[in-house]
């Protein structure tokens, strides 16, 4: 690539802008018209249940009935690791909310009326509803034929309701712990569900056109869409394509494949246009949350603040089905098992089935809950030894040759000079306010400052760019726009410092998977640096065409051409070259169009072999560092927090467009906010969720908010395109621990749970509840794993 | 039941269930899709239209009791070429995300905008009570909108 | 055989029309105001067909009326009219802020006092105890003819109400008391209350409090006078800290109800810190003035 890393840096306004605020942008749920039908899915109203019957025979006949599905029609099983999730309920009901038919009408209402015309008939059996419950001897199988399902990916664990077990284990836990000069400190911790809550909720527009499914779905992931859908469906791969408009919104919530088989099977089987749009009581009561977990943290450390040994064990609640979970057990060595250098480490994650709503992934998935229970964990080791918060941060933080949790070796110092600008952020604001100190009203003020590790999800993405006679470029790559802007702003800039031109000259295809090649979806940071570094890959074989051609045309060695402003110049001789234009125009005669492809994917940092067991990334690539520090207020007599000032620094890389990944910042910070303080979700003795809409689901709204003061810290080692890392998943990483440490530090109580509700932190202050107790998760680690 | 109403300035006649919500009417039989069903519990804002140029949640708003009502829609409150005050701010600032929420904050923020000159931040987030972001955050939404002069504001 | 003419949206064009319409429907039909309640039936998974009687046409209904005797609220007045309508009025100043306050702006545009008292399931409603506070009769007209009722009665009769005959206006006395209105939220705003509070009181001799009117709502499934603590706070000066204390003494009377919202202890544990907010309002603003 040619050294234009500067020229890619610049606060490019979007151009999807003008059509969202005018209300002209067409989401998938906006895809309708007379030829469009409507479908709708019969969902199990129990949590476990055996299906006597289903007929469907009397729903047939309804007015404007144009197809039922069932599963008869989707013979296959999906999943991450294993195969265990048929998209229909067959013979057996595993959570409130399952689908057991889908019926596409002419009409919405026709679609319900035909619903409630299906025979269903149901024998109860028993459910196991939470993690302590599926873990108990003899408790009922959530998937009694776990033996029997094929495995997609080898190594793990599995066992009972044990849907995936990853475990690490690096150097002697048990010689560390038994040393004389340790100091042993134990905690338990337990956080509840997040609900993503993107304004577009799931969609889908499937038609069936020339003997293949094309499927319009609101989606991150047009290639796991295609796959998983192919799959079920037990039909080749190359008979669906899969093509993304405008998504209102993902967070993670959409990096799976979920409704989309169904509108494929209807739209098959009526030969109409089907649309199928989850209500936002569907969205909210099935919604692939971050999931609910339950943590058991044990460390020796020593007087000076050395953590010898560190041993953990992380439930974590899958529901009915293994999903993201499964995968999602190997961020705990990297979470959990992160920031810190630790001399030896045991760690035990466990994805548990119950018979609940699936989960799935969610920004910064289990990184964030990991992140709360590492940094109460460590504020608790903190007051055990009697050490400075503060110190024992900037003593363990991972630094340059260090080794993580699986054995891989950390490049760089980013986490101690970023602890550093962070003291610099907060002394530009001194306030001389003390922990527990009561303000002019009355309330107690807290502060924190918290550290974290996430990863950039790094895998294989494809990029084709197409250079056009006007001088302009074509982009085409799987890459979706949810909303962050890479699209809009990373991905252009790139290609435009990459060709010389204005990155309004680059134009950005939307997702279309007979277009562009596989790609492993948009989230995690991957729209930079994944499809940002393969577009850059194909800009230089556009580059070198490019040069090759005018290197004729000016008689010039292309080593001494450089591409700027729309023009290939002779370096150093501004105004001595041609355009692109002519360039490409004469390169079409001679050897035809210009485009050039690239690829990209994980370079594969390694891992200490047989450190980590059943682990789908056994080291990341690329590490994401945060530190943030958050100073709130609390109301005595009633529990709520107000947040009076919150500061984040980002390891970022290079940042590219310094106003979007503001943006970014501001949006994800205040869903961790949304995490911490407000949003929670109870699941009932029914097995479904008592919150089912936004009047009992509390969003952040304005009043709820401050400004967000930020500081970009560029320079830390990245393989990413010009040094770039994601920016657009981290900001949520820390919240939740900065916000619990705050109070924890405010209250002087043993802050262990998420959310702190106000009624949460009212109990905490009148010290109304027994401390959390986790019996279920032995203090011996190795009770905690299947393979003992 | 037939029910005329005009929207954006041009009159529209609906025939079916009175009973359907407004957003629905807008949305399915008009297919002018800018209003967004959202939350249908008038807590998110993202279904918001003025009525007789007062802005409500058309989640909520029965097309049957709009019989002879001016109904405007983001549509309706500016042309391509030539965007509102708030519409024009929120693009300088290059706020907009997903963009989901985007027409009801125009909406809601339009019409305060007129009736309430020089507003503080505090005042502004008090009006946006009703409008939820998921994407944003709030904040950089609040920067674009304090930096509206009212006398520019033309919905 | 009757044959029903009425379409499923009825937009009545005077009280008569309404109440024949309600008769003759009976079950199947229900009066429609703001419809904010209405509209949300499918969240609340509820089925019924039922044809919706429109009263947003009949003017008389919306028509806000204050005097030195009394300030006479049609059922149809909004939120946003009552606020807008009363502000400024120290006697009348818990429902002006009770209505100024309540949901969100669009919402406060479109519901109604009507739909906000006459809605049985709404524990939370924010206009109900302050019509408890300011001792409100309230007209119901039937095809048979009108009656008049207090709060407390209309709440205790509420749930079992036949839709047979409609509440056309609320009537509040003026007073020289000053009242305030208080609600507790989890967020800054936009909830619906987990508790909330109206206060209305009349100070004596040396400023203290010598009648004192006070309702909770939220806390139970029905607002209610909180009788033990009215009669406890006479002969006080009406000092935050004091009347917190006070309220600390006299919950023993509320059985909190659990809810998805909030648990019932935390209900009444909010309490005493919201009676201190209210009588903080009241010093900074109408007592401030009233002196």
């Amino acid at each position: 690539m040619q050294n234009n890393a500067d020229a890619a840096v610049m606060n490019f306004p979007r151009r999807d802008a003008r059509d969202k605020l005018l209300g002209r942008t067409k989401y998938t749920i906006d895809v309708g018209g007379s030829e469009v039908i409507h479908a709708v899915l019969l969902r199990a109203e129990v949590a476990s249940a055996q299906v006597l019957r289903l007929d469907v025979e009397a729903a047939r006949s309804m007015p404007g009935v144009r197809a039922i599905a069932t599963w008869e029609d989707a013979p296959g099983a999906h999943g991450i690791g294993i195969a265990d999730h048929p998209i229909f309920a067959r013979d057996v009901i595993r959570y409130h909310g399952e689908p057991i038919a889908a019926i596409a009408a002419e009409t919405l209402e026709q679609a319900h009326a035909a619903a409630q015309a299906i025979t269903l008939e149901l024998a109860p059996l028993p459910a196991v509803l939470t993690m302590a419950q599926a873990l108990e001897k003899d408790a009922p199988l959530v998937h009694p034929d776990w033996k029997d399902y094929d495995i997609l990916f080898e190594g793990a664990a599995r066992g009972g309701n044990v849907a995936w077990e990853a475990t690490v284990a690096r150097g002697d836990t048990d010689a560390a712990f038994d040393r004389p000069d340790v100091t042993i400190v134990d905690g338990v911790y337990r956080v509840g569900r997040q609900s993503h809550v993107p304004f577009e909720p799931r969609a889908v527009v499937a038609a069936f056109e020339d003997g293949r499914h094309h499927i319009q779905t609101s989606t991150q992931v047009p290639w796991t869409v295609r796959h998983v859908t192919a799959r079920v469906l037990n039909i080749p791969e190359s008979q669906v394509r899969v093509t993304v408009p405008a998504v209102g919104g993902g967070f993670g919530l959409k990096f799976d494949c979920s409704l989309e088989p169904y509108a494929a099977i209807l739209a098959k089987k009526s030969g109409r246009v089907v649309s199928l749009v989850n209500s936002r009581r569907e969205e909210q009561m099935t919604c692939l949350c971050r999931e609910n977990a339950e943590i058991r943290i044990r460390s020796a450390v020593t007087a000076d603040g050395e953590i010898v040994g560190r041993e953990a064990t992380v439930l974590m609640d899958c529901g009915a089905y293994g999903g993201e979970q499964v995968f999602l057990t190997t961020m705990t060595a990297h979470t959990l098992g992160g920031n810190y250098r630790l001399g030896s480490v045991r760690l035990s994650s466990r994805a548990i089935y119950t018979n609940t709503p699936p989960n799935g992934a969610f920004r910064a998935c289990n990184g964030v809950y990991n992140t709360f229970a590492l940094e109460r964990h460590t504020d608790e080791i903190c007051d055990a030894i009697g050490m400075d918060r503060m110190e024992f941060r900037c003593r363990n933080v991972v630094g340059d040759q260090d080794i993580g949790a699986t054995g891989q070796i950390f490049e760089g110092n980013v986490l101690r000079p970023m602890i550093d600008r962070m003291q610099a952020l907060c002394a530009k604001h001194p306030n001389g306010r003390e922990n527990g100190q009561r303000l002019d009203d009355g309330r107690i003020y807290g502060r924190a400052m918290t550290v974290g590790t996430w990863f950039i999800f790094v895998g294989p993405s494809a990029a084709t760019v197409n250079l056009n006679v006007d001088g302009s470029a074509t982009l085409v790559t799987s890459g979706v726009e949810i909303g962050s802007g890479s699209m809009m702003h990373a991905l252009p800039q790139i290609v435009a410092a990459g060709l010389g031109i204005a990155p309004e000259q680059v134009i950005v295809k939307t997702a279309d998977t007979d277009a562009a090649g596989r790609d492993l979806g948009v989230g995690g940071g991957r729209t930079t640096v994944s499809i940002g570094a393969a577009s850059a890959a194909a800009c230089d074989e556009v580059r070198d065409k490019l040069l090759a051609v005018a290197s004729e045309m000016l008689q010039t060695a292309p080593e001494q051409l450089v591409l700027a402003d729309g023009r290939v110049e002779i370096r150093g001789r501004p105004g001595s070259g041609t355009t692109i234009q002519k360039v490409v125009a004469e390169a079409e005669t001679r050897t035809g169009p210009i485009s050039g492809s690239g690829a990209f994917t994980a370079p594969g940092i390694e891992a200490m072999p047989g450190c980590a067991a059943g682990h789908f990334i056994d080291a990341i690539d690329i590490p994401v560092f945060a530190v943030h520090d958050c100073e709130l207020a609390i109301d005595p007599d009633t529990g709520q927090v107000e947040i009076l000032a919150y500061r984040v620094v980002q390891d970022v890389g290079r940042a590219l467009n310094h106003r979007a990944i503001h943006g970014q910042i501001q949006g994800g910070v205040v869903q961790g906010m949304g995490y911490a303080l407000h949003e929670e979700i109870t699941i009932n003795d029914q097995g479904c969720f008592d919150q089912t809409g936004f009047e009992a689901y509390r969003l952040p709204l304005a009043q709820d908010v401050v400004p967000i003061e930020f500081d970009l810290f560029e320079g830390a080692p990245s393989c990413g395109p010009l040094g770039t890392k994601g920016a657009g998943e981290v900001p949520i990483l820390n919240v939740g621990a900065t916000i619990g440490c705050a109070i924890a530090n405010a209250t002087g109580k043993q802050v262990s749970q998420l959310p702190l509700t106000p009624p949460r932190v009212l109990a905490l202050l009148d010290g109304r509840d027994e401390p959390l107790a986790l019996d279920h998760i032995s203090a011996v680690w190795s009770n905690n794993t299947l393979r003992r | 039941m037939t029910i005329t109403l005009t929207v954006n300035r041009e009159e529209r006649i609906f025939s079916g269930d009175p009973r359907t919500p407004l957003v629905d009417v807008l949305r399915d039989h008009l297919r002018m899709t800018g209003t967004k069903a959202v939350c249908r519990e008038g807590f998110c804002g993202a279904c918001m239209v003025h009525v007789d140029g007062a802005p409500m949640a058309s989640c909520l708003l029965p097309v049957g009791s709009l019989d002879g009502a001016a109904v405007t829609t983001i549509e309706g409150v500016a042309t391509m070429e030539h965007l509102n005050a708030v519409q024009q701010a929120f693009e300088d600032h290059d706020v907009v995300q997903c963009g989901m929420c985007f027409p009801g904050m125009v909406m809601t923020m339009s019409r305060f905008f007129q009736t309430n000159t020089s507003p503080d931040r505090d005042e502004i987030k008090a009006a946006m009570t009703g409008n939820i972001c998921r994407c944003t955050g709030y904040e950089r939404i609040i920067d674009a909108l304090m930096s509206i002069r009212t006398n520019e504001v033309t919905s | 055989m009757d044959i029903t003419p009425y379409p499923k949206l009825f937009l009545a064009n005077d009280l008569n029309e309404a109440l024949r319409a309600l008769r003759e429907l009976a079950d199947s039909a229900i009066p429609l105001a703001g419809a904010t309640w209405v509209m949300r039936a499918p969240l609340r998974c509820e089925t019924a067909d039922r044809t919706l009687i429109d009263l947003s046409r009949i003017e008389a209904l919306r028509t806000i009326n204050i005097d030195q005797q009394e300030a006479v609220i049609g059922a149809l007045a909004t939120h946003e009219q009552i606020a807008n309508a009363l502000n400024g009025y120290n006697d009348l100043a818990a429902l002006a802020q009770a209505a100024g306050h309540s949901a969100n702006p669009a919402i406060r545009r479109m519901a109604t006092i009507g739909g906000n008292i006459c809605t049985a399931e709404f524990a939370a409603a924010d206009l109900v105890p302050a019509l408890l506070a300011l001792d409100a009769r309230l007209e119901i007209e039937g095809l048979d003819g009108s009656r008049t009722q207090t709060m407390a009665a209309f709440l205790e009769a509420r749930a079992t109400r036949a839709h047979t005959d409609l509440l056309t206006r609320l009537i509040i006395p003026r007073t020289q008391r000053t009242s305030t209105h208080a609600r507790l939220t989890l967020r800054k705003a936009g909830d619906y209350p987990v508790a909330n509070l109206s206060v209305s009181i009349a100070l004596g001799a040396g400023g203290k409090i010598s009648a004192a009117t006070v309702a909770v709502g939220a806390v139970e499934a029905v607002a209610k006078r909180w009788t033990g603590f009215e009669e406890a706070i006479i002969g006080h000066a009406p000092s935050p800290e004091k009347m917190q204390m006070i309220a600390k003494t006299c919950l023993e009377e509320f059985d909190g109800r659990d809810a998805t919202d909030a648990p019932g202890w935390y209900r009444l544990r909010v309490l005493p810190g919201l009676v201190a907010n209210a009588f903080s309002t009241l010093q900074e603003t109408t007592l401030g003035r009233a002196m």
